[in-house]
């Protein structure tokens, strides 16, 4: 037999077989359950609302705020910049290229870290980049940037710091005027610094 | 599971180190089935030896085979593959230099290299314009930009073109692969040259 013959005799019916199964578009999941609950359990996708409210305050255009909440509680209030990407759309064909990128910084959030966890593990488990959840959600940034406590006299310095920046904060993106306008706060103090934390980069794809 | 440097299994340099070791392997394969012959490679352009024809077409073959079924068993993520992006006028370009130097020096880059492994000198000339070419195109870059970055297709694929399936289309190519096996043996019977032995060493 020649070797066209094997040849023909061995590829034909592979490639009669590759045309007529379907194509297989499922992506293989991108994490083990045990990578998963160490992610988890460190709470690696967690970012603080001073971390956020700070990057907001520098206007950082490498963050992207994604509220997961339904539209209509999106129209009531929202946090700046942010986009509405309810949890129930979140696998919509149109938001795959704001969730699956490696240029912005995605923030889920919701009015508790629930909905923005989940939407969060979704989008982890698709094997997506850079996309993080804002730690206790809209609760906490209420009680925290819109209206911050004043911390007791005799506070550690760093404390008054980081209160003074959230005053700061609030009153720069339209929250708690009322207690600002006050002024109980010592406005003079240096300004706080917050420690951006640097987002471990992973190798991206191509050739 | 696959593709293994983006699903982070193996390491970018282990990628590297695995290229050179294939690469070396292909190299030596080519070499061992008279590769580094010119008269085997320009015996394409006259008809008398359509090895090439038949070794690349069956590479081809194997690959699509070899990623579909791969896919199929959910092994790769075929979302996941570089597709060398398309820019049309600039690949009909490169081409037509690319085979005129084919039939002018007898070699194409990579089997250049490859005779000039077992020290043939017009390989080492064949390579000397190269890097000529190289030159040229790199420090005439301006010249050229606009016809180089002319006509941006993106990554298109054929089977979408014709609108039908990977598979399909894999079908197709294998039975224009064979035809072309079939043409390329009647071509070497009816171009045989009498000082000219297929698969001679």
């Amino acid at each position: 037999m020649k070797a066209l013959h094997i040849l023909a005799l061995a590829i034909v019916p592979l490639g009669i077989i590759i045309a007529a199964v379907p194509e297989n578009t499922t992506r293989p999941y991108k994490l083990t359950a045990d990578e998963l609950l160490i992610e988890v359990t460190e709470g690696r996708q967690f970012m603080a609302p001073d971390e956020i409210a700070q990057m907001l305050v520098d206007k950082d255009p490498s963050l992207q705020l994604i509220d997961v909440r339904g539209a209509d509680e999106f129209e009531k209030f929202s946090l700046p910049g942010a986009i509405n990407i309810p949890l129930e759309n979140l696998l919509s064909a149109g938001f795959e290229d704001v969730l699956n990128q490696d240029i912005k910084l995605n923030v889920f959030y919701s009015n508790s870290s629930n909905d923005a966890n989940q939407a969060w593990m979704i989008a982890r488990q698709l094997g997506f980049k850079n996309n993080y959840v804002l730690r206790g959600g809209l609760n906490y940034w209420a009680e925290t940037i819109l209206k911050p406590e004043k911390p007791a006299e005799g506070s550690p310095n760093e404390e008054l710091a980081k209160y003074n920046f959230r005053m700061g904060a609030s009153q720069a993106l339209g929250g708690g005027t009322e207690t600002a306008a006050a002024g109980t706060a010592p406005m003079s103090a240096a300004p706080p610094v917050i420690q951006k934390i640097k987002k471990k980069k992973t190798a991206a794809g191509g050739c | 599971m696959g593709p293994l440097v983006v699903n982070e299994i193996i390491s970018p340099e282990t990628n590297l180190l695995l290229a050179f070791i294939i690469g070396i392997a292909f190299g030596f394969v080519l070499e061992i089935n008279g590769f580094s012959s010119t008269r085997r490679l320009a015996g394409m352009f006259y008809g008398y030896d359509t090895t090439v024809l038949k070794v690349f077409f069956t590479a081809a073959i194997t690959g699509m085979i070899g990623i579909l079924f791969l896919s199929l068993f959910g092994w790769l993520d075929l979302s996941l593959i570089y597709i060398n992006p398309t820019f049309l006028w600039s690949a009909i370009g490169g081409g037509v230099i690319m085979g005129a130097g084919f039939i002018l020096g007898g070699y194409c880059p990579g089997t250049s290299f490859c005779a000039a492994a077992i020290g043939k000198l017009d390989a080492m000339a064949f390579i000397g314009g190269i890097f000529i070419g190289i030159f040229i195109f790199a420090e005439g870059y301006p010249l050229w930009e606009g016809f180089y970055k002319a006509k941006d297709l993106g990554s298109p694929l054929m089977n979408d073109l014709i609108g039908t399936s990977r598979g399909v289309m894999t079908l197709m190519i294998i039975v224009v692969a064979l035809a072309m096996f079939w043409v390329g043996e009647w071509a070497e019977k009816k171009f045989a040259r009498a000082d000219y032995k297929i698969n001679q060493r």
